[in-house]
């Protein structure tokens, strides 16, 4: 009777599957703790997951283009060493540009190997995630970077500053959120990418150039690493040589829970976005409601699955495959 | 066996002994668990290598394990091959390293464990432990919380990674020292920080939010403790409060010296480097080596700092 539901609910709501369980997950934990929805949690919140957020949004295009990105948690380890250690050294002015620059050269370096010479993404994603960890390591020989005047220094407004009383993480990642909405699902680019995902041969008799749409999603995803490693640089003030180590599949993850596939050809932003709110929450939640640290790994994956499944169902009408 | 092949194998034997004897330099092998992955095991091979270069009757043999079992373990048969007089081994896992230490010690080549232990099950094939006390540093610790806060107040513990040893010696130490000697500090909760800073700052965020009285953080390194400074000091709520460390960083050290942060356990790895060194030499001289060689880690606070140097890491 479910099934009839689901399918008479009609496509619009069918589809929404990751929105329903977000709000009924969000309602659960509210019930079970009485600071969970207060605006400071909800701001908090918002503002931790803007680095997961911002590089979900780059890999969130990657992989409707057909493809995986597994080097965006060692690259966010070099892009912050890089913007820390710059910033006492040449200023901050110079060090953002400085290091947007070289992180976007490692994110041509994936979108050649996968682009034009046609690589397999994971094997090149999960190398430049092993490789780019040791250049890490070389450029710092291993030592922690900081930054000495935390106070004194305007690079502190992009991970602790606040515009119109909204913490710049969440304007940064909001803004940049709708930006990408906009490029993806109104403008001929975003259409180019979702055709290379969907159909690769089509999309080369359609005359779409493909090695350079895949190239360009390479660069995208780096910017955005370059970004989020901008607001966790300011925000710690300072960076680990391994920072971002496992960031990679927590991005992922809020990828998948936000529906994208893995197949390529379908996604959104907006949902994405849902689904690092929700990854958020759930930590959140269950640090709130007092839980131990192994609950969340349980929890967290328990929900994705079941939204994954509840997605999926929603999707083709039926809880489980019409397959044997 | 004929006699021409006993001869051969005796003018053998002599000519190791006379080698053995005219050589007063000892050859150690090194495998360490993974240089560079932060400044304290970078800062310790410097100081290994340092400390053996100036003793002019040893030879080293330096190897990295890059933080992957099946290398170190492949490491150690080299330098069981090599015939090294002594093997230091940092273990990657102290559970899957017990085979090739039980070989090297079939071998009579005496193993010298550095930093964190070997499990209990490899402890007999070992000559000697030297490191840090992260028991004893979980103690020291709590004495301090205790001091600073008076024995009165409620505070919460960030953790290292779930599941490492050191993480769980020195919350260990830390929670049995806490409630025997202050009964009257209450801990609200203890989750982990992964001893990553973001990681630590974001659960000391979620602590804030939901309780309305803190008066003491303690993190299990002092990397993770500034995380929860900062998002302290972001809340408004940093006055009063008191921050416990461990492992004293640099910016643990600033932090101090600033008035923010009480203290922390001072470990150098120097210290370390050169204690294992040493605890190695001691074995070869055929001295007796206790199992278990700790070296000292004592407390730093705001009164005492100036006694030590700023930490290199």
């Amino acid at each position: 009777m479910l099934l009839a539901r689901l399918k008479a609910g009609g496509p619009a709501i069918a589809k929404q599957g990751i929105l329903v369980a977000f709000i009924v997950f969000m309602i659960t934990f509210s019930l079970m703790s009485d600071r969970f929805l207060s605006a400071d949690n909800i701001m908090s919140v918002f503002r931790q997951s803007a680095i997961i957020g911002v590089m979900a949004l780059g890999v969130t295009i990657v992989v409707i283009g057909g493809n995986l990105d597994l080097s965006v948690g060692s690259m966010l380890s070099f892009a912050t060493v890089l913007v820390v250690d710059l910033h006492d050294k040449i200023g901050p002015e110079l060090a953002i540009p400085v290091m947007v620059l070289a992180t976007l050269c490692l994110g041509a370096i994936n979108g050649f190997l996968i682009g034009i010479l046609r690589l397999n993404s994971l094997i090149v994603t999960l190398g430049m995630l092993s490789a780019i960890q040791g250049l890490v390591l070389i450029y710092s020989g291993g030592q922690n970077v900081d930054i000495v005047d935390q106070t004194g220094t305007w690079f502190a407004i992009f991970g602790r500053g606040a515009m119109f009383g909204i913490a710049t993480p969440i304007i940064i990642f909001l803004g940049l959120a709708l930006v990408f909405h906009v490029i993806m699902t109104t403008m001929p680019f975003g259409r180019r990418v979702h055709a290379v995902g969907g159909n690769p041969t089509a999309s080369i008799f359609s005359g779409i150039p493909r090695s350079r749409v895949v190239f360009m999603t390479y660069l995208i995803s780096a910017l955005c690493v370059a970004i989020a490693a901008i607001i966790l640089g300011s925000r710690v003030m300072g960076s680990q040589n391994n920072v971002g180590l496992g960031y990679e599949l927590q991005v992922l993850a809020a990828v998948i829970l936000g529906g994208t596939s893995l197949l390529g050809g379908s996604g959104s932003i907006l949902r994405t976005v849902l689904g690092v709110l929700m990854l958020a929450f759930i930590q959140n939640g269950l640090i709130l409601m007092g839980q131990p640290y192994y609950t969340q790994w349980l929890v967290t994956w328990v929900v994705i699955i079941v939204a994954v499944w509840l997605d999926v169902a929603a999707k083709r009408g039926r809880l489980f495959s019409p397959i044997a | 066996m004929t006699n021409s092949m006993r001869l051969l194998l005796a003018s053998c034997g002599t000519l190791a002994l006379a080698s053995a004897a005219t050589a007063d330099t000892v050859r150690i092998g090194i495998t360490q668990n993974n240089v560079g992955i932060d400044s304290y095991q970078t800062t310790y091979e410097r100081a290994f290598i340092e400390a053996a270069e100036a003793n002019p009757n040893v030879d080293v043999i330096v190897l990295d394990a890059g933080g992957d079992v099946a290398r170190q373990i492949s490491q150690m048969q080299d330098l069981i091959q090599q015939n090294v007089d002594a093997i230091i081994i940092w273990p990657t896992d102290g559970q899957a390293l017990v085979p090739a230490v039980r070989n090297a010690h079939r071998e009579g080549i005496p193993v010298i464990v550095t930093n964190s232990n070997i499990a209990e099950a490899g402890m007999e094939f070992i000559a000697a432990f030297s490191g840090p006390n992260n028991i004893q540093q979980g103690i020291y610790s709590a004495e301090m919380m205790c001091e600073a806060l008076d024995g009165e107040g409620q505070i919460v513990q960030i953790t290292g990674m779930p599941g490492y040893t050191t993480a769980i010696e020195r919350q260990q130490g830390f929670d049995d020292r806490l409630a025997e000697l202050c009964p009257g500090v209450t801990q609200l909760d203890i989750q982990p920080g992964d001893w990553n800073r973001e990681r630590a700052q974001r659960t000391m965020e979620t602590f804030l939010t939901r309780f309305d009285q803190i008066d003491g953080v303690y993190s299990g390194d002092d990397n993770m403790g500034v995380g929860a400074l900062n998002a302290a000091i972001a809340a408004g709520r940093a006055e009063g409060m008191v921050f416990i460390g461990a492992t004293n960083f640099a910016v643990g050290y600033d932090a101090m010296a600033r008035g923010e942060y009480w203290g922390s356990v001072y470990q150098s790895p120097v210290d370390d480097a050169r204690a294992a060194l040493q605890t190695a030499l001691d074995v070869l001289a055929g001295e007796d080596v206790p199992k278990l060689n700790y070296f000292d880690t004592p407390k730093i606070t705001q009164e005492n700092m100036h006694e030590f140097d700023r930490p290199v890491f």
